[in-house]
């Protein structure tokens, strides 16, 4: 069985920081970490391979070049190999776009199961596994927290969805996309000791798109249908005239008084 | 004449509803009409409000089958050429409108939470970064422009009673579904911090006691929720997360404990009424728009405030007697 998980490289939120003067997002000290649900993506098909070693595990990423190091750590983990999408042209991509993009590839290559995170931590549209779906004919389900069941023959699997409202219980044949949460809570291995310096190099493709073929207006900015128009940060909220009290007595008879006069005691 | 088609989701009818207020700021000076899309069932909530709902009847749909929803809704499309649609961001809809977008090959901007027209170009406003800063998205000018919104964010206000006419519809391009739903289990999820009216919120502060913070909701009779911060140390579930990541609630009464009140958290408060703020730093953003602010332990605070109300409680319960 061959199992393709999606990821995606985001900045690491604590550690990005916002230039208030110009209005832009200083980008170029961002760290680029494995977006948390996708974490968990590949951990539960490393997961799955480690009990059924036939299993072959495909990391695919857009991404630059400069993600290689990250993704080298990724394939010490024992997935099986990566393909890392990259060209100029794909910068500046929308959701819509990138998902063409991604597609083109998988329709290239084969698979049993495509696993995704739900949502990035960045752009937090979910967008793209929805539209990767709808591109490739195949059912997709969001916020999965547990998998139970990949049955070994390849045709259903398991699954439980958090809806926020109740947890769903689904049957879905294969192949099919899977988006995981990060609550699933799977956890990716450890890399080995003897690991830790290990020459993957030969398992990663880096495929631009003279190899993916994908027309040039459908990429990048030109491909895309939506365009950041400008950011900003959140308004300053009007302030209250407020009362402050200490937890003393006379504190709380404040607050008791209050609550009782706005009828909430 | 604008056609609008807004995407009934019967998980969340209340905020599928209110679309029409975005739908209203989409076109500032009238001229457009608003249908509704059901499937298999007419919702009784949306007649008045609506001046079409088109009714979806087809044994083959259910609502969890995003795929057949997919084909229904382009169809519908196909047939009264909307210019904008509207799909709330719920569980389902955050699945189904990237797909109708994709079909459809226009672009969706996601979770919105406002929206402005100007000079005839409308605007889009999202978070982003997980609420750090907010977007501005336009789409090229393609039809139907695409939406989803994120729920309790606008607040309708119904004018006067429309004379809505129902559409039956019934598609051609169902396929069998690849997907059954076999079990749904409404475990204590069942609760929503968005339906509460008084709302017992922790923040960092509190991590080392987030357990007491049932106590006093449960003295108040209201639910606990949580800052990014708790909820990221895995002291509580992202369900009950208050703020831009996590959800926008509007409680009459706010108690923030131990909540510095970032942006994001700020920004998922929407219309509380009364906020009580227990601080150690009395000059935290989220003291500054609160009506009262007790400067000191949110521990202490908790087990005193619990004591007086139950004291309160027995007094009252005395002079009944």
């Amino acid at each position: 069985m061959k199992i393709v998980c999606l990821i995606k490289f985001v900045p690491d939120l604590d550690n990005f920081t916002y230039d208030y003067e110009r209005n832009v997002l200083v980008r170029e000290n961002a760290k680029l970490v494995l977006n948390p649900d996708d974490a968990c993506a590949l951990a539960f098909a490393l997961d799955l391979k480690a009990k059924r070693p036939e299993t072959v595990v495909e990391i695919v990423a857009m991404a630059p070049g400069s993600v290689l190091p990250l993704v080298e750590d990724l394939l010490r983990r024992k997935a099986d190999r990566a393909t890392i999408i990259s060209d100029r042209l794909f910068a500046g991509s929308d959701t819509y776009a990138t998902s063409k993009i991604i597609a083109s590839y998988l329709k290239k290559t084969g698979y049993d199961l495509i696993l995704t995170g739900t949502r990035s931590v960045d752009g937090d549209t979910s967008h793209v596994p929805s539209q990767i779906a709808e591109l490739l004919d195949l059912e997709q389900l969001s916020h999965i927290v547990k998998i139970h069941e990949v049955s070994p023959d390849g045709d259903t699997a398991i699954v439980d969805a958090d809806t926020e409202r109740c947890l769903e219980r689904y049957e879905i044949e294969l192949p099919c996309i899977l988006s995981l949460s990060s609550e699933s809570k799977y956890k990716l291995p450890y890399v080995r000791y003897r690991d830790l310096k290990l020459d993957v190099r030969d398992r990663i493709t880096v495929l631009d798109n003279e190899a993916l073929g994908v027309p040039e207006s459908e990429t990048g900015l030109k491909g895309s249908m939506t365009r950041v128009k400008r950011t900003f940060t959140a308004a300053p909220v009007q302030e209250k005239k407020r009362i402050v009290v200490g937890t003393d007595e006379k504190g709380i008879e404040t607050v008791y008084q209050f609550l009782k006069y706005k009828g909430f005691v | 004449m604008k056609k609008s088609l807004v995407y009934l989701d019967k998980e969340d009818i209340k905020s599928s509803i209110e679309l029409l207020e975005a739908v209203n700021r989409i076109y500032p000076d009238g001229g457009y009409e608003t249908y509704a899309f059901c499937v298999n069932g007419l919702s009784d909530a949306a007649m008045g409000k609506f001046d079409y709902v088109i009714c979806v009847e087809h044994e083959g749909i259910r609502e969890h089958d995003v795929r057949n929803l997919t084909n229904c809704l382009e169809e519908a499309h196909r047939a009264y050429h909307f210019d904008s649609i509207l799909i709330p961001a719920t569980y389902r809809g955050r699945m189904l409108a990237p797909r109708v977008a994709m079909r459809l090959g226009v672009g969706l901007v996601a979770d919105v939470t406002d929206v402005s027209c100007k000079h005839g170009e409308v605007e889009l406003i999202r978070p982003a970064f997980s609420g750090k800063l907010f977007a501005a998205v336009v789409t090229n000018r393609k039809k139907p422009m695409m939406m989803s919104v994120r729920p309790n964010v606008f607040t309708y206000t119904p004018g006067a009673v429309k004379d809505t006419e129902i559409i039956s519809f019934r598609p051609d391009n169902v396929q069998p579904a690849r997907l059954r739903l076999t079990e749904r289990i409404e475990a204590e999820k069942a609760q929503d911090i968005r339906e509460s009216k008084i709302l017992i919120s922790g923040g960092g502060g509190t991590a080392a006691h987030f357990d007491m913070l049932y106590s006093l909701a449960e003295a108040l009779g209201g639910m606990v929720s949580a800052s990014r911060r708790i909820v990221d140390s895995g002291i509580a579930p992202r369900s009950i997360q208050v703020g831009l990541s996590g959800k926008t609630v509007s409680p009459k009464l706010y108690i923030a404990l131990g909540i510095y009140g970032s942006v994001q958290h700020m920004e998922g408060l929407k219309n509380v009424e009364s906020i009580i703020s227990v601080n150690t730093n009395r000059n935290a953003p989220i003291c500054s728009v609160s009506d009262i602010v007790v400067e000191g332990d949110s521990q202490e605070f908790i087990k005193k405030m619990v004591q007086k109300i139950n004291d309160e409680k027995i007094k009252h319960r005395g002079a009944e007697a």
